[in-house]
């Protein structure tokens, strides 16, 4: 098992176990790519009506909704809630494409689980 | 030029889309306000040279801009290249002040969007003021966002309006024999035009938020849209200069005016009036409400950090849009606006823009000669051309401000700047704080 993963993994039993942020997303379903930049890792999250469904390491065929992609640390920090994705995608340190909107929300997701 | 017409199929807006938000929210009725002063500045077809001058170096900037974000494709925007090259803190630097000073700017927008109700509704222009913030904050607070197509109709609309007037009013006065008059004028000293092209810079600001917009994709048509936009701004606002030029008014630098409306009421009357008048305050609502969307999620990313107050960071789950760092914001526009209507000096904050503008472009100017976005087959004359460039941005900048038509309105100037710069060195000093701290 990857790095990536067991830490998406981690990732996903915190967010599953706030039920009440789940239904918050529930009209929330797209497919996210997390990509370690320079072509390492890269693991992809199935979210269906707010919940993930599947982890696929590595990722799939068929086009993710929302890549995001940065250096191993940065990515390790935002799933281990240190930090929110904003933050180093505000200092150009992550990049996304895909629409704002999936991308705020994701943001959103993370802030709402980081502690304060 | 192919990405530019063909279909989005990459999932970024398609290039008609980008190029309609690139140059509409460069426009507004303070860049209007602007080419107006140019002319009491310089006078004549010397505003216009102003206005080309500024446009080449835009395009200048236009093609190292594209370069930073075929490199580093953030919708972030030039916060995220700069910092990528030259670090976080200078980055906080150099954009934080263009950004502060674009509130600053919302209040001489929202004096003139007074100014223009109070012209074709029966209301004073205060009250006209309030509405339009009242009105642009609450729509932008539920989420509300202009369409392309609305977006793309309200610049189009604008755009011919208001080249159109320009047109009718060179013929009327040249029918007249008053053409060569009106566009002769003494010529001015170097360093006059070169403040002019300083302040003209400023009318440009906001082409290169199509980043924004683009969301990290297809940074080849955003290429071809920033050059594209850049010119068509640069025809737009040379057209204005030259109709402005030939108004039959004495130009003073400085009076609170709506001159888009003088331009209508020679050009074409009543009508005239209420449909520039409609155009511009949705050409004002568009740039208003970018502004407002782009600064209340820098406000809110920066509170999340601690960098700011962390009430600021609260976004709301439903509209994705945090609430409080846009009522943070408000509070901040209305002051602004107050400050303007009641002191009358709407050209300190232009001038104050101008140098912040000028000071960023640099900046990216700077960014575009270091790793990542540096090739590393680029020439050492190449490099120190670009250094030249971003030098004489800054000149500009500064030269604008120095040229202020009065010592009020260059201590104003220079003290916005100065508060502008302070807060942003200590928001930059507390994150490098943060950081070294863990």
């Amino acid at each position: 098992m990857t790095t990536l993963r067991q830490a998406t993994e981690a990732f996903v039993a915190v967010y599953h176990a706030r039920p009440r942020l789940v239904a918050d997303l529930a009209d929330w379903s797209l497919r996210i790519e997390l990509r370690i930049a320079g072509g390492g890792e890269a693991v992809a999250v199935r979210i269906d009506h707010g919940r993930v469904v599947a982890i696929e390491d590595p990722p799939g065929a068929g086009r993710a909704d929302l890549v995001v992609t940065a250096a191993a640390s940065v990515l390790l920090e935002v799933l281990a809630l240190r930090m929110s994705p904003n933050e180093p995608y505000l200092f150009g340190e992550l990049l996304v494409d895909g629409p704002e909107a999936a991308f705020l929300r994701l943001d959103y997701l993370v802030t709402a689980l980081c502690p304060e | 030029m192919s990405g530019v017409s063909g279909e989005a199929s990459d999932g970024a807006p398609p290039g008609w889309a980008l190029l309609s938000c690139s140059s509409g929210t460069a426009v507004a009725s303070v860049c209007i306000f602007g080419v107006f002063d140019l002319q009491a500045l310089v006078g004549g077809v010397w505003s216009v040279a102003a206005v080309v001058m500024a446009g080449l170096l835009c395009q200048l900037l236009a093609r190292r801009v594209a370069r930073l974000y075929a490199v580093c494709p953030s919708g972030a925007g030039l916060i995220a290249q700069i910092s990528r090259a030259l670090g976080r803190s200078a980055a906080l630097i150099a954009v934080l002040p263009y950004l502060l000073l674009t509130l600053c700017l919302v209040g001489a927008e929202s004096a003139l969007c007074g100014l223009v109700l109070a012209q074709v509704l029966p209301i004073p222009a205060p009250l006209g003021s309030l509405l339009f913030l009242g009105a642009t904050w609450a729509l932008c607070r539920r989420g509300v966002r202009l369409g392309q197509v609305a977006q793309a109709v309200c610049t189009g609309a604008l755009f011919i309006g208001l080249i159109g007037l320009a047109t009718a009013l060179m013929i009327d006065t040249a029918s007249r024999g008053l053409l060569l008059a009106r566009l002769s004028a003494p010529t001015p000293s170097f360093a006059a035009l070169a403040a002019a092209t300083g302040q003209a810079l400023f009318l440009f600001m906001g082409f290169e938020l199509v980043t924004f917009q683009a969301g990290g994709r297809a940074p080849q048509r955003v290429g071809a849209v920033l050059g594209l936009s850049v010119a068509l701004l640069t025809g737009f606002y040379a057209a204005v200069a030259l109709g402005i030029a030939c108004l039959p008014v004495a130009f003073e630098r400085g009076v609170l005016a709506a001159p888009q409306m003088l331009l209508a009421g020679h050009g074409g009357g009543k009508v005239a009036m209420v449909a520039i008048g409609a155009v511009s305050l949705l050409a004002s609502y568009t740039s208003f409400n970018g502004a407002l969307l782009a600064l209340s999620r820098l406000a809110a990313a920066l509170s999340a950090q601690g960098l700011l107050p962390r009430a600021l960071a609260r976004v709301e789950p439903r509209s994705q849009v945090p609430r409080r760092a846009l009522d943070a914001l408000l509070v901040v526009s209305v002051a602004a606006t107050a400050i303007v209507l009641t002191s009358g000096a709407i050209l300190p904050p232009i001038l104050a823009a101008a140098a912040a503008a000028a000071a960023m472009y640099a900046a990216a100017a700077l960014a575009r000669e270091r790793p990542p976005f540096r090739e590393d087959h680029r020439g050492r004359a190449r490099r120190g051309l670009g250094m030249v460039f971003a030098g004489g941005l800054v000149v500009l900048g500064i030269g604008a401000v120095l040229d202020a038509p009065s010592l009020r309105d260059l201590i104003a100037a220079v003290s916005l700047l100065a508060l502008a710069y302070a807060g942003a060195l200590a928001l930059a000093r507390r994150a490098a704080r943060r950081r070294s701290h863990g």
